[in-house]
């Protein structure tokens, strides 16, 4: 055997080479193959007749992004974008009501009576199960068949990437990356879309950021809590002409409270358990195009709506269920619903809450949009008042808001409760869809178990603080 | 019920949490006693080796130092070295590494550079911490998970303080180069390594800009201060902590100093020269990635009402950058201030 063939010679060489490459040879290498690359592109692309940027995109460019008319613009922006949410789904919301909650169900349980069905297991299939999925399909769909095509259109416009512009130097000062402000603004159509809307975020640190606060953007399925409980008990206590203004005022308080909760949350999240450096940042501006609304409208109900819609339902019917039999199963006298509220009510007191909502919380972990309704049937159930709802069991929400804010009076609710409610409505758990969605984005269930229970903490001790400060006043 | 409970359950749960299998608490004892046993006979090697690479005399004494353990300990653990055959003392030459214990530790400190080397290119840890995980992940990566990092990352041959990586083979080059002191006045030397312990000097010098690559001149150098300009700035450094800076002397020109992409005013447009070398990995391709490129004719857009970022007209694109990255970016103002004021997207016709 020869001591040296060629090639180990080579090898040999390319052994001691190594080390002489330099130390950033790859980066050099990858930077010439760059600087290359766009000196051939260079000389080979005519760009005939192509212009920088029209005029026209700068002059929007410098309003939407100015010191002083930026942020006020973008509240505009959003406020528009929920008026136009809340305002356009009250009647479609309605109608399906009435089509599914007063309509089918006579005829089903008419149906049920002519087949001879047991009164257990009628009560259960269409006063339980059925009337879940009917109640979430009658408020969610509406509002999200509105907002997610809204939220496509801006997307598609561009202005929501000036939005991310706009809002990146907040979240930079929270250690989080400027692309959350997308998901954020998604949050407050859906937080289980919007999770799913956080891969646009590549540094897995700040995606797990954004996807733990998620939660505090006030999803459309808590809306109408907010709407309620304010317009009952808190434009109740301003003069009738100024109402509706303090009502919606102090529904944007509690979504604003929810932004200033992200930046907090996401702040103190990035310096202790999600430590690390801010990732490369690069935000591409596009220029701003019309927007194609067919196409918008048709993917943006199908990939977003009709997907979240149907995961809620699939949650909503076994809560349906629990409902039903947690009214209607007796033990000793009461009904285990009833059992629970008198467990927990002590707690409940104690936060400045009450039973009645602390199962309606877990009953609705499935969807935040059964909350209501169900309050006021348990409300009802454990009052005992004569005359209100349709039976034990059954979820309801009365015509009018008068009638709404006797049902909750009759309850004991003093504007403690509500402030609470509204406050625990906006910090608490995330729905079971939003935890299942965070767990098939994460893969982990840690992370999962964090944003889970994270919110629920804050929102005890939110209320409970609260609530002591409110009776070392009154 | 709740007798029952507590007389059945409780110690049920007790018994679990101390008995489970890889969970409970006797298990995890056990495993940190024989690791932290184990662990202190790598770190020992790994003393050892550094000491032979940059020829020094390795002794109890230092071991002791270095592994923050008693003296007595530190003789137990050079007495179980010299058991396993991995290192050999004599009286004239101290401790030294036989064979065997060399290609241990190149091992060892394989997997540390490349841990190193992955935290920096493809995660968000801070680099101060960068030291103190490859510290931990060192024990725990295969020879063969070794070999799958580094293929993944294309082989690197240098981890992010400027340290050769061993080869799997257990290759390293020899040591070239010198601490910064040893440079003259006005010699131009390029940062080869940053001492990465005690971390609060590394946390300075990085802060500073001292990274591996940078090209760096003496300018002052006596008992009490160092001064020195890198990258166009300059700085004065305790003595102390300029030692902790290698370089190697090279015969280049200084360039710059230039300004950062930073500096742009709004409306003004630059080209770039270079990204500078402190940005790496990772942020040097994403920057590249968007035709950050030496040439590239570049201009400031728009500022957001917070003034960070800011946006900047690149290759047509309207891209926004934060401030941390526009900084990294090093431009020539003014020289192309007609031909971008009438068209920003430029660069073809340059070329032409």
């Amino acid at each position: 055997m020869q001591e040296h063939t060629p090639s180990e010679k080579i090898l040999e060489r390319v052994g001691a080479l190594r080390w002489k490459a330099g130390h950033d040879f790859h980066d050099e290498l990858v930077e010439s193959l760059y600087t290359d690359a766009a000196r051939i592109a260079d000389r080979a692309v005519t760009r005939k007749g192509e212009r920088g940027r029209f005029d026209m995109d700068r002059t929007i460019d410098r309003l939407v992004t100015s010191r002083w008319l930026g942020f006020p613009l973008m509240l505009l922006m959003l406020t528009v974008v929920f008026w136009l949410t809340i305002e356009g789904a009250n009647y479609p919301s309605a109608m399906l009501a009435t089509l599914l909650v007063d309509t089918v169900r006579p005829l089903l349980h008419s149906g049920a009576t002519t087949i001879g069905l047991p009164w257990w297991l009628s009560g259960l299939l269409i006063d339980g199960i059925y009337l879940a999925m009917a109640w979430v399909i009658s408020v969610m769909l509406p509002p999200m068949a509105i907002f997610f095509p809204l939220f496509t259109l801006l997307e598609d416009f561009g202005y929501l990437p000036r939005v991310a512009f706009n809002l990146d130097g907040l979240f930079r000062r929270a250690g989080a990356h400027g692309k959350q402000a997308l998901t954020m603004a998604m949050g407050f159509g859906c937080n289980a879309a919007a999770i799913v809307s956080t891969r646009v975020i590549d540094s897995p640190r700040e995606r797990l950021i954004a996807i733990i606060t998620n939660n505090f953007a006030l999803c459309n399925g808590r809306w109408p809590t907010q709407i309620l409980v304010a317009t009952i008990f808190i434009g109740g206590l301003a003069p009738a002409h100024l109402a509706g203004l303090v009502s919606a005022a102090a529904v944007v308080s509690v979504a604003v409270l929810g932004i200033v909760l992200t930046f907090v949350v996401s702040w103190a999240l990035s310096r202790t358990v999600l430590k690390g450096e801010a990732s490369a940042f690069s935000l591409e501006l596009p220029p701003y195009r019309p927007p194609q609304i067919l196409r918008t409208i048709y993917t943006s109900v199908i990939d977003r709506t009709l997907i979240v819609l149907w995961r809620a339902v699939v949650f909503a019917i076994p809560a349906g269920a629990v409902i039903w039999l947690a009214s209607n199963i007796q033990v000793a006298d009461l009904s285990l619903a009833e059992h629970f509220i008198n467990f927990t009510g002590p707690f409940g007191a104690f936060v400045g809450l009450n039973g009645v909502i602390l199962l309606a919380y877990v009953i609705a972990i499935p969807a935040n949009e059964i909350v209501i309704p169900t309050i006021l049937m348990l409300t009802v159930l454990t009052a005992r008042l004569a005359g209100a709802g349709d039976g034990a069991g059954v979820m309801f929400e009365p015509d009018s808001l008068e009638a709404n804010a006797e049902v909750l009076r009759a309850g004991g609710w003093t504007l403690l409760t509500a402030i609470n409610l509204m406050l625990f409505s906006l910090v608490h758990n995330p729905c079971s869809t939003t935890i299942y969605t965070i767990y098939r984005e994460t893969k982990s269930a840690k992370w999962t178990t964090v944003a889970t229970l994270l919110p629920v903490v804050m929102g005890f001790v939110m209320c409970f603080v609260v609530a002591q400060v409110w009776r070392l006043f009154s | 019920m709740l007798s029952l409970f507590i007389s059945y359950l409780v110690p049920l749960l007790v018994l679990a949490l101390l008995l489970w299998p890889r969970r409970g608490y006797l298990w995890r004892w056990r495993r940190l006693v024989r690791l932290s046993g184990r662990v202190l006979l790598e770190d020992g090697l790994k003393h050892l080796y550094d000491c032979e690479y940059r020829r020094r005399t390795a002794s109890v004494e230092s071991l002791a130092g270095v592994l923050e353990v008693p003296r007595s300990r530190a003789a137990q653990v050079l007495i179980q070295l010299e058991a396993m055959r991995m290192a050999s003392s004599t009286l004239e030459e101290g401790v030294a590494l036989t064979p065997t214990g060399r290609e241990e530790a190149l091992r060892i400190i394989r997997v540390h550079r490349l841990w190193e080397r992955h935290l920096a290119e493809r995660t968000g840890v801070s680099r101060v911490r960068w030291h103190e995980e490859a510290e931990w992940q060192e024990h725990h990566l295969s020879a063969e998970e070794a070999e799958m990092l580094s293929e993944e990352m294309g082989h690197p041959a240098y981890d992010p303080h400027g340290d050769p990586i061993p080869t799997a083979k257990g290759e390293v080059p020899p040591q070239s180069s010198l601490p910064l002191t040893a440079l003259n006045e006005w010699e131009l030397g390029r940062i080869e390594h940053v001492e990465d312990e005690p971390v609060e000097v590394y946390q300075r010098l990085i802060e500073a800009g001292l990274h591996p690559g940078v090209l760096v001149q003496l300018t002052r150098l006596n008992e009490e201060e160092v001064r020195l300009v890198a990258d166009g700035q300059h700085h004065s450094l305790p003595p102390v902590m300029a030692g902790n800076l290698f370089v190697y002397p090279v015969d280049e020109e200084m360039p710059g100093p230039y300004d950062s992409l930073d500096d742009l005013e709004l409306d003004e447009s630059a080209k770039v020269v270079r990204i500078s070398p402190a940005c790496r990995g990772l942020e040097r391709r994403r920057l590249m990635d968007i035709g950050l490129v030496p040439g590239t004719a570049v201009s400031m857009e728009m500022r957001s009402p917070t003034g960070d970022p800011k946006a900047y007209q690149i290759r047509g694109a309207t891209i926004a950058l934060r401030r941390h990255q526009a900084r990294h970016i090093q431009i020539e103002r003014g020289l192309d201030e007609r031909a971008t004021a009438a068209q920003p997207n430029v660069s073809a016709e340059q070329q032409i």
